[in-house]
C-alpha cells in the first residue's frame, strides 16, 4: 500500500523532475565513462563514443527505468485515449458524421425508453404496489364491470389470498357556502383503501370501519391541496364541516400526499356507504370497483379462483339472475397501462430498429475507415504492435467516439423529453413524470457502450482476416476489400434498407389511419359549433322541473343573443365517449336468452339537438316539444341499432324498445325515428348503438348545451358565460369548448405516435441513404482498377453502369424484400393501431417499395456516375 | 541483492556500482545499464536505498545511493536466503563421494 502509494504521489508530483534527475544522472555516468576512457588516453571525440557505445541504448534506459514509476496499464489507456482523440480529430468529417448518428440513435431511445420507464415500467408509488390487484366482476359479455356491495363484503370477509381489500369509486359533488358554487372531485372508498395506497394524515386521522357504517354521521378527509387551496389551510379544519351537495361532512383528517389513484385530481376522500338495495341484492351493481393487497407469495390465478369460490359460494346460498358471475382480476399496474403498452412497445421497437440502423451505418463507415486505414495499421504491426494492443486501440477509439455520441444524445433526449411534455397526449398517465433519472441515465450508457463495442467489432472481425505481408505490398486502395468485407458491407446495408423499409411502411399505415380518421365524418356538422358542459347543483336544483325550466331558460337566452344561430341540449356529446350502457330489447322480436341481451348506449336530448347538430334524419320524425313526461314514451334510434334489426330505416318506426333487456323492469319506448351514426368515443373508433331519449322524459343535471354560431365560435364564449351567469351564477361551467376541440381531443394519442413513428422513419430514411451512399461509393472506389481496364478495353458508360449498377440493384432488392416481409410480420401487431384501413393496405405497401427503391437509387446514383467518369489513362497510370 | 552488497560498505554511484560489480566478480558479471537504472528505481521505490547529490572525490557532481536501515536488513535476509539456496545447490551439484 504504502509503496503504491509512494508511486502514486511521485508520479504525480514530480514525474518531470524525476526525468530530469535520471538524465542528469546518467549524464553523470557516462562522463565517468569519457573520462576512464580519456586517462586510457583517448582522444576526447573517441572517447564520448566509445562511452556511448559501452553505456548501451540511453533511451531505452531511461524508458525502462522511468516505467519502474508509472502504471504501465493505466498510461497504455491513457496513451490509447490520446490515440483515440487524435485519429477523431483528424478524421473530423467522419467522426462528425458518426457523432450524430449515434446521438440520434441513443437520444431517441433514452427519450423513448424514459417515457417507457415513466409510465410502464416504474413502480406505482404505493406500497407493494407490485402486489396490488385491481377486482371487478365479469359477466358472459362484459368484464371488469362493478362489483357488487354484496359481493365485496364476503370477499373481503372470507378470501384467504389478500392482505387487504377496499371498495372504490368517484364521485363528483357541488361544493357550496364557501363562495362560489364549485364542482369537486372525490374518491368514494371503503376505510381500507387509504393505508393500501400508503396515505397518511398530516392532521386528523383516516376513515375507520365505523365510517363505512351507513348510519354514521357524514366524513370526509380532504386531500392538502384541497385544503390549501380551497378551506384556506385553516389549522382548525379537523371537526368543521363542509357542505357537499347540500349535505354538511365533518372533516376528519387532511391527507399528507393524495396518493393519486384516479389519475385525475381529487379533492377529497368520502367513505363508501351501501345504499340499503345494495347491502341487501346481491345484483345491485353500482360503480365500485376493488383494490386488492395479494399476500405475498399468492399467485394471480390462485387469488382469482379463490374469489371465485366465494361467488359460487354465494350462488349456492342465494340464487340470482348474476350466478354465472365470476371475479375479474388483473395487476393494477397492467390496468393502468392496457392499450398503452402496445402503442409504447412499438414505439421502443421502432426506436429501436432506428438504434439498429445507426450501428449498422456506424459499422458500415469504420469498415470503410478501416481498409483506409489497413496501411497504418499494418505498419505499426511492422513494427511491433501486437494485435491484441492494436485492437485494444481501435476499441477505445470506437467507445470513445459512442460515448461522445451517447453525450449528445442524453442532450437530444432531454430536449426529445421537453417536446413530449408539450405534444404529448394529456391522458397518458404518468408520461409527465418521464425524465432523465437515474435509471434512465444507466440506460443510456449501457446503451452507449453496447453500441460502442458492436460497431468496434465489426472493423476486428474483419481485421483478423487481413494478411499483413500481402497488406504491405499492396496498393494502398487494395487493403482489406477482401471478399468478406465486401460481403459484411452489403449485409449492413441490406439491414438498413429493410429496417427503413419496415418503419416507412409503419408510419404509413399510421398516417393513412390517422388521416381517414380525421377525414371521417363525425355524423354532424363540428364548424362553428361551441358546447357548454353543465352540472347543476342539487340545491336549488332538486326537482326535474327546475332542472328542465333551467335549461329551457338558457337556451332562450341563448338564442336570444346576436351571433348565435341554434341551440340544444344533450347528456352525452359526441367524441365524449361511453357515457352509460344500458341492455335492451326489441318487443315485436323473439325473446333473446340472458346471454345474447344486446347493449346499447343511451343519450337524452333535448328537441332543438339534432337540428342544432345537423344530424341527418334518416326515417320518422325527430324528439319534439311534445314529447314531455307524462306523454307516451318515445326514442329515436341510430343508424347502427336500425341496421341490427331492420331491413332498412323505415321499418324501424313504430317499433318497441324495451329498456333493460327482457329480465329487468324496463320502460318501453316507441321508436319515433332513425338518425345517422354520430362518433361517440373517438373519430377512431367504430360506430356504436345509441338510443337518444327526450330530455324531458328521463332528466339530468348535467348536460351539454350545444351552440351553433354564426361566426367563429371562439369569440362567443364571453357572451356565453355572460349569459349563464344572468341565469344564475351559481351553476359552476364544467367546459366551455368548440366541438373540433371535443373532436380533435380524441385524436390526440393518435396523432402524437404517428408523429414520433413519421420522424423515426425520415431518420431511419436519411441513415439509410447515407448507408447506401458510402457503400457504393466505396464498392465503385474499390473497382477503379477494374473499371478503368474494361474501359481500356472499349466498355462502354452503358456497360459499366450496368456492372456497378446490378450490385446496387441487388442490394436494394434484398433489402426490399427483407423489409416488407419484415412489414408484413409487424402489420399484424399493429392491427390494434390501425383505424379505416387494412393493416396490409397495398397503397401503402407500393408507396413504401417505391419510396425505399428511390432512396437507394438516388444514394447509388452519384457513386454510379462517378464510376463512368474515371479516366482509365490516368488510373492505369496510378497503379 | 548484488546492489545492495555494493552499498554496504559505502555509498556509491550508479556508475561506481557497476564498477564494483565488474571488479568484485573478476568480470563475471557484467552490468548492463538496461538492467541497473530500473533496478535502482525500484530499490528507491521499496525505500530499501536512499539517494542523494554528492560531489565525487574527482570533483564529478554524482548521484550516491546508499543503504537505509530497511534496505540492511533485507540484505541481512536476502543473503542468509541466498546463502541457504547456494549451499544446498552445491550440496546437490558436488560430485559423490
Amino acid at each position: 500500500m504504502r509503496q503504491w502509494w509512494s508511486k502514486v504521489a511521485r508520479a504525480l508530483a514530480r514525474r518531470r523532475d524525476l526525468a530530469n534527475e535520471l538524465q542528469q544522472e546518467m549524464d553523470a555516468h557516462l562522463q565517468f565513462l569519457i573520462d576512464k576512457n580519456r586517462e586510457r588516453g583517448m582522444g576526447p571525440e573517441e572517447a564520448r563514443a566509445a562511452a556511448q557505445r559501452e553505456f548501451g541504448n540511453r533511451t531505452l534506459v531511461h524508458e525502462r527505468s522511468y516505467q519502474s514509476w508509472q502504471f504501465p496499464a493505466f498510461e497504455s489507456v491513457l496513451q490509447d485515449l490520446r490515440y483515440a482523440a487524435r485519429g477523431i480529430w483528424r478524421a473530423r468529417v467522419f467522426s462528425l458524421i458518426v457523432i450524430l448518428t449515434l446521438a440520434v440513435g441513443i437520444g431517441a431511445n433514452t427519450a423513448i425508453f424514459s417515457a417507457v420507464y415513466a409510465v410502464l415500467l416504474k413502480p406505482l408509488p404505493f406500497p407493494s404496489g407490485e402486489r396490488l390487484l385491481w377486482l371487478g366482476e365479469s359477466s358472459a359479455k362484459a368484464s371488469g364491470i362493478s362489483v357488487t356491495w354484496v359481493n365485496f363484503d364476503h370477499w373481503r370477509k372470507e378470501n384467504r389470498s389478500f392482505e387487504s381489500m377496499a371498495g372504490f369509486e368517484k364521485a363528483d359533488l357541488t361544493l357550496t357556502g364557501r363562495g362560489q358554487a364549485v364542482l369537486t372531485h372525490a374518491g368514494v372508498v371503503t376505510n381500507e383503501f387509504l393505508p393500501l395506497t400508503g396515505s397518511r394524515p398530516i392532521m386528523g386521522r383516516l376513515f375507520t370501519a365505523s365510517d363505512d357504517e351507513p348510519q354514521s354521521a357524514a366524513t370526509v378527509v380532504v386531500t392538502s391541496a384541497f385544503w390549501a387551496k380551497t378551506l384556506s389551510a385553516d389549522p382548525q379544519i379537523v371537526g368543521k364541516t363542509i357542505t357537499l351537495n347540500g349535505t354538511a361532512y365533518i372533516v376528519i383528517g387532511v391527507l399528507a400526499r393524495d396518493p393519486c389513484f384516479f389519475l385525475q385530481p381529487i379533492d377529497y376522500y368520502l367513505p363508501l356507504r351501501p345504499t340499503p338495495a345494495q347491502a341487501s341484492n346481491r345484483d345491485a351493481h353500482g360503480d365500485m370497483r376493488v383494490l386488492g393487497l395479494l399476500k405475498s407469495g399468492v399467485t394471480l390465478s390462485q387469488a382469482r379462483s379463490d374469489l371465485d369460490t366465494i361467488l359460487q359460494r354465494l350462488a349456492l346460498a342465494d340464487p340470482g339472475p348474476e350466478d354465472d358471475h365470476r371475479a375479474f382480476a388483473e395487476f393494477l399496474t397492467e390496468q393502468r397501462t392496457g392499450d398503452l403498452s402496445h402503442v409504447f412497445v412499438l414505439l421502443m421497437a421502432s426506436v429501436c430498429l432506428v438504434l439498429i440502423l445507426a450501428c449498422a451505418n456506424i459499422g458500415g463507415l469504420l469498415l470503410i475507415r478501416m481498409t483506409t486505414r489497413a496501411r497504418e495499421l499494418a505498419i505499426r504491426t511492422a513494427i511491433g504492435a501486437g494485435r491484441s494492443r492494436i485492437a485494444r486501440q481501435l476499441l477505445t477509439e470506437t467507445v470513445l467516439i459512442s460515448l461522445l455520441g451517447g453525450a449528445f444524445g442524453v442532450l437530444l433526449a432531454d430536449f426529445g423529453l421537453r417536446a413530449i411534455e408539450v405534444l404529448g397526449p394529456p391522458d397518458i398517465p404518468r408520461l409527465s413524470e418521464a425524465s432523465l433519472n437515474l435509471p434512465v441515465l444507466i440506460f443510456a450508457v449501457a446503451l452507449t457502450l453496447a453500441v460502442g463495442l458492436v460497431c468496434s467489432l465489426v472493423p476486428l472481425v474483419s481485421s483478423n482476416k487481413v494478411n499483413l505481408i500481402l497488406l504491405l505490398k499492396e496498393s494502398s486502395t487494395g487493403g482489406g476489400a477482401s471478399r468478406i468485407g465486401h460481403a459484411l458491407r452489403g449485409g449492413l446495408v441490406i439491414a438498413e434498407i429493410a429496417a427503413a423499409v419496415i418503419l416507412l411502411f409503419t408510419s404509413g399505415i399510421l398516417l393513412r389511419s390517422l388521416w381517414a380518421a380525421e377525414n371521417l365524418n363525425p355524423g354532424f356538422e363540428p364548424g362553428h359549433l361551441l358546447a357548454l358542459e353543465l352540472q347543476l347543483p342539487p340545491l336549488p336544483y332538486k326537482s326535474e322541473g327546475s332542472i328542465l325550466d333551467f335549461y329551457r331558460r338558457l337556451e332562450a337566452a341563448l338564442r336570444a343573443r346576436p351571433g348565435v344561430e341554434s341551440v340544444g341540449a344533450v347528456n352525452c356529446p359526441p367524441a365524449a365517449g361511453d357515457c352509460g350502457d344500458w341492455w335492451y330489447s326489441v318487443v315485436e322480436r323473439p325473446t333473446p336468452s340472458r346471454e345474447d341481451v344486446p347493449v346499447t348506449m343511451v343519450n337524452m336530448a333535448d328537441p332543438a339537438y339534432l337540428r342544432t347538430m345537423r344530424i341527418p334524419l334518416l326515417a320518422g320524425r325527430a324528439l319534439s316539444d311534445r314529447d314531455q313526461a307524462g306523454r307516451p314514451a318515445v326514442a329515436v334510434i341510430n343508424e347502427e341499432i336500425a341496421r341490427a334489426w331492420w331491413k332498412d330505416a323505415r321499418s324501424a318506426v313504430g317499433q318497441h324498445i324495451e329498456l333493460g333487456g327482457p329480465y329487468m323492469k324496463g320502460p318501453v319506448i316507441e321508436i319515433v325515428g332513425v338518425v345517422a351514426n354520430v362518433t361517440q368515443i373517438g373519430l377512431d373508433s367504430p360506430p356504436l348503438p345509441e338510443i337518444d331519449l327526450p330530455a324531458a322524459q328521463r332528466v339530468d343535471a348535467a348536460m351539454v348545451v350545444m351552440i351553433r354560431t354564426r361566426g367563429n365560435p371562439e369569440s362567443m364564449m364571453a357572451t356565453v358565460r355572460q349569459t349563464l351567469a344572468s341565469i344564475d351564477g351559481n351553476v359552476p361551467i364544467q367546459s366551455l369548448k368548440t366541438a373540433d376541440m371535443w373532436l380533435g381531443a380524441t385524436l390526440v394519442q393518435r396523432r402524437f405516435t404517428t408523429l414520433l413513428l413519421v420522424l423515426f422513419a425520415g431518420i431511419a430514411v436519411i441513415l439509410a441513404s447515407i448507408g447506401c451512399y458510402g457503400v457504393f461509393n466505396y464498392w465503385v472506389s474499390c473497382r477503379r482498377q477494374e473499371i478503368a481496364i474494361r474501359m481500356a478495353m472499349g466498355a462502354g458508360t452503358i456497360a459499366i453502369l450496368r456492372s456497378a449498377g446490378r450490385q446496387a440493384a441487388r442490394i436494394g432488392a434484398l433489402g426490399l424484400v427483407a423489409g416488407l416481409a419484415g412489414s408484413w410480420a409487424a402489420s399484424r401487431w399493429l392491427s390494434s393501431l390501425v383505424f379505416g384501413v387494412s393493416a396490409h393496405d397495398a397503397t401503402v405497401l407500393t408507396l413504401t417499395a417505391m419510396t425505399a427503391f428511390l432512396v437507394v437509387a438516388l444514394s447509388a446514383a452519384i457513386p454510379l456516375w462517378r464510376a463512368t467518369q474515371i479516366d482509365p489513362i490516368e488510373t492505369l497510370h496510378e497503379a | 541483492m548484488l546492489i545492495l552488497r555494493s552499498l554496504k560498505l559505502e555509498a556509491n554511484h550508479a556508475y561506481g556500482i557497476s564498477q564494483f560489480l565488474q571488479q568484485q566478480s573478476d568480470s563475471e558479471f557484467l552490468v548492463d545499464n538496461g538492467s541497473l537504472y530500473p533496478a535502482l528505481q525500484r530499490l528507491l521505490q521499496r525505500e530499501w536505498i536512499s539517494a542523494q547529490w554528492k560531489v565525487s572525490p574527482n570533483g564529478r557532481r554524482a548521484r550516491y545511493y546508499s543503504l537505509t536501515p530497511a534496505g540492511h536488513k533485507q540484505l541481512v535476509k536476502a543473503t542468509s536466503k541466498w546463502e541457504r539456496f547456494a549451499l544446498a545447490m552445491a550440496r546437490i551439484l558436488a560430485p559423490e563421494g
